[in-house]
């Protein structure tokens, strides 16, 4: 079971390595393309900055607090989108009926879907959430927050965990191609759209969109409940804040789940063939 | 044990009619519109290792989804099949492990990527140990002539090497079973003979059993030693290649080249053009053309050696050659005309 594992993984880095060499192919596109997405996603950052020019709280979050939260999501968010490249543009793969050639061989489907495409030049949006914990950790000075190694332990569990639910919901949407390819844009809603909402205190929404995102959807896991617990912000619904501890545990559920979801999936595309 | 042994294999498709719209593509998922497509019915094959298989069959003929259902990629509605032992179905990964597969619209190597980053990646897909990949890389490279282009990036190549590169790639781990879908589409003359040759060249060498899907029918002609014809999804012939033609091949024609003056002495009909007199039952003067005389006479209708004898009694015959009808003109006639599904509803 282990070395079966060991195996794939090897295949898994063996296989991104092919995709990043390709990539060095076009070396300029590459560059010009990193620097164009780490442009835009500071832009959406300064976005959320701007709320306090006028105000200097949301909800009682500062400024540095929920620069902090933008950063983390930013950085969930960016994993999933180098890691899940292959996933995300599984449309294409479908459309151009190459998954027959992923059914020929003898690997896990998803270990060579997930591998047509290791987006390097996402690599921009990690800088940028790199950056942009920066300069969190800079507005934060004022606040007198005290960093633990528990705390530290915490978010860097909340990133890794961010990344396997947004990577998760791509899966998703993967899946549904199996159905129709014209409703890529459902996902985007929930991967794009959950990015968004989730770069702000999830208490300034509608009590839906709250329950949304930590009982259904539970991206909220990934970000928002480590860095109330890094920051001791109350959790929405009375909720404990130990739950931060179970971020890796509630993205594997969600993983899980979307993983018999797209088993589910190519079984009807065996037979289909659509 | 066969390699191929199918049983009844049908398949039926859902066919889901597109909503346009915005939410038209929610909406084919909640509601669908469903049309039944009977690609293949009650298709039965047995292929003995070592044979050449040819597939042919008009466009939607059911090809593609027969090869689909014999590499594990769809599930049958309905039936049984066993590839190298293996069920497609259940053993998928252990059965594409065993066969090779080879798309000649779409290749399955790296594009961006130099031809021998792919063939060393695939032994890692494959499992392959060490020594038994380049032993076989060795011996495609010189095959295939590979050499000269290994270097070169595959979206750099010509369709004939990408092609040879694509061959080698599909037989590195050691396939018992090829499937080739259209393997020689789109190639130059050269091109297509070199790919035949190579695959004439793994059959008698290794054994290497061979199922071909093409619409060359000088690949079904120089390779396949059985052909299974098959329209509408059913299966219309299973058999060899002479004996269809013996069969349905119609007409054989002969060509003579009399003496040009004994041309202007020959009878003329109304419209002023020369012809042959009473020439034996069963033949018939096709065309005439300077000294050259088109003569077409069915197989049963007399020996072709009596015809020449028959022709040099009362002719000053300068040549004789002779044409057989070619396999494609037979297949067609067979799709056009219909000739074995009438034969099947005879009996």
């Amino acid at each position: 079971m282990i070395s079966m594992l060991h195996i794939e993984l090897r295949l898994y880095a063996r296989l991104i390595r092919m995709q990043l060499r390709a990539q060095m192919q076009y070396k300029v596109d590459l560059v010009l393309d990193m620097l164009t997405y780490f442009l835009v996603t500071v832009l959406d950052f300064c976005v959320v900055l701007i709320y306090f020019v006028p105000f200097p709280t949301l909800l009682g979050w500062h400024l540095g607090e929920v620069a902090l939260l933008s950063a983390v999501t930013s950085l969930g968010f960016g994993l999933a989108e180098l890691f899940g490249g292959g996933i995300d543009n599984f449309d294409t793969l479908i459309r151009q009926g190459d998954f027959d050639r992923v059914l020929l061989r003898p690997v896990t489907t998803l270990i060579q879907v997930s591998t047509t495409q290791f987006r390097l030049r996402r690599l921009g949006r990690i800088t940028q959430g790199i950056g942009a914990f920066a300069l969190s950790l800079f507005f934060l000075r004022g606040l007198n927050l005290i960093w633990t190694p528990l705390k530290i332990l915490v978010l860097l569990l909340g990133i890794a965990s961010s990344a396997l639910l947004f990577v998760s919901i791509l899966l998703l949407g993967a899946t549904i191609c199996f159905w129709t390819v014209d409703a890529t844009e459902l996902t985007n809603i929930l991967t794009y759209g959950g990015r968004e909402m989730l770069s702000y205190p999830l208490t300034i929404y509608h009590q839906l969109m709250q329950r949304l995102f930590v009982f259904i959807v539970p991206l909220a896991f990934g970000t928002y409940i480590p860095v109330c617990y890094v920051l001791g912000h109350a959790l929405p619904f009375d909720l404990p804040d130990w739950l931060a501890f179970t971020s890796p545990l509630v993205a594997l559920l969600f993983a899980l789940a979307a993983l018999a979801f797209w088993r589910f999936g190519v079984h009807r595309y065996q037979s289909t063939g659509s | 044990m066969a390699m191929i042994e199918a049983t009844g294999l049908s398949k039926t498709f859902r066919v889901t009619k597109r909503r346009g719209g915005i939410f038209g593509g929610l909406r084919s998922i909640v509601d669908p519109e469903v049309r039944r497509v009977e690609a293949v019915q009650d298709l039965s094959l047995n292929v003995e290792p070592g044979e050449i298989i040819g597939l042919v069959g008009p466009n939607g003929a059911g090809k593609s989804t027969t090869i689909k259902m014999l590499t594990g990629i769809l599930m049958p509605s309905a039936g049984q099949v066993r590839v190298a032992g293996f069920n497609p179905l259940h053993q998928r990964r252990e059965m594409a492990a065993h066969i090779g597969v080879v798309f000649g619209q779409r290749t399955q190597l790296w594009w961006d990527l130099p031809l021998i980053d792919s063939l060393h990646l695939l032994r890692h897909l494959y499992r392959v140990p060490e020594e038994r990949h380049s032993a076989n890389l060795a011996r495609l490279r010189t095959l295939l002539d590979l050499d000269q282009f290994i270097n070169t990036p595959v979206r750099q190549l010509s369709l004939g090497q990408r092609m040879r590169g694509d061959l080698a790639a599909s037989l590195l781990h050691d396939p018992q079973l090829l499937y080739l879908d259209e393997p020689t589409i789109g190639l130059d003359v050269v091109a297509k003979a070199r790919i035949r040759e190579f695959l004439l060249r793994i059959n008698a060498e290794r054994g290497m059993t061979i199922l071909i899907t093409t619409h060359d029918m000088d690949d079904v002609e120089a390779l396949c030693q059985r052909l299974l014809i098959i329209d509408h999804g059913h299966k219309l012939y299973d058999g060899g290649l002479a004996a269809i033609r013996e069969r349905f091949g119609g007409e054989r024609t002969l060509i003579a080249v009399l003496d040009l003056a004994e041309v202007h002495t020959l009878p003329r009909t109304a419209e002023g053009q020369p012809y042959l007199a009473e020439l034996p039952e069963g033949v018939r003067q096709v065309r005439l053309d300077g000294p050259r005389v088109w003569l077409s006479f069915g197989k049963n209708a007399l020996p072709a050696h009596e015809l020449v004898a028959w022709l040099g009694a009362r002719h000053r015959l300068k040549d004789v050659t002779f044409q057989e009808p070619e396999i494609e003109d037979v297949i067609r006639r067979i799709y056009e005309e219909d000739l074995l599904r009438q034969e099947v509803e005879v009996f």
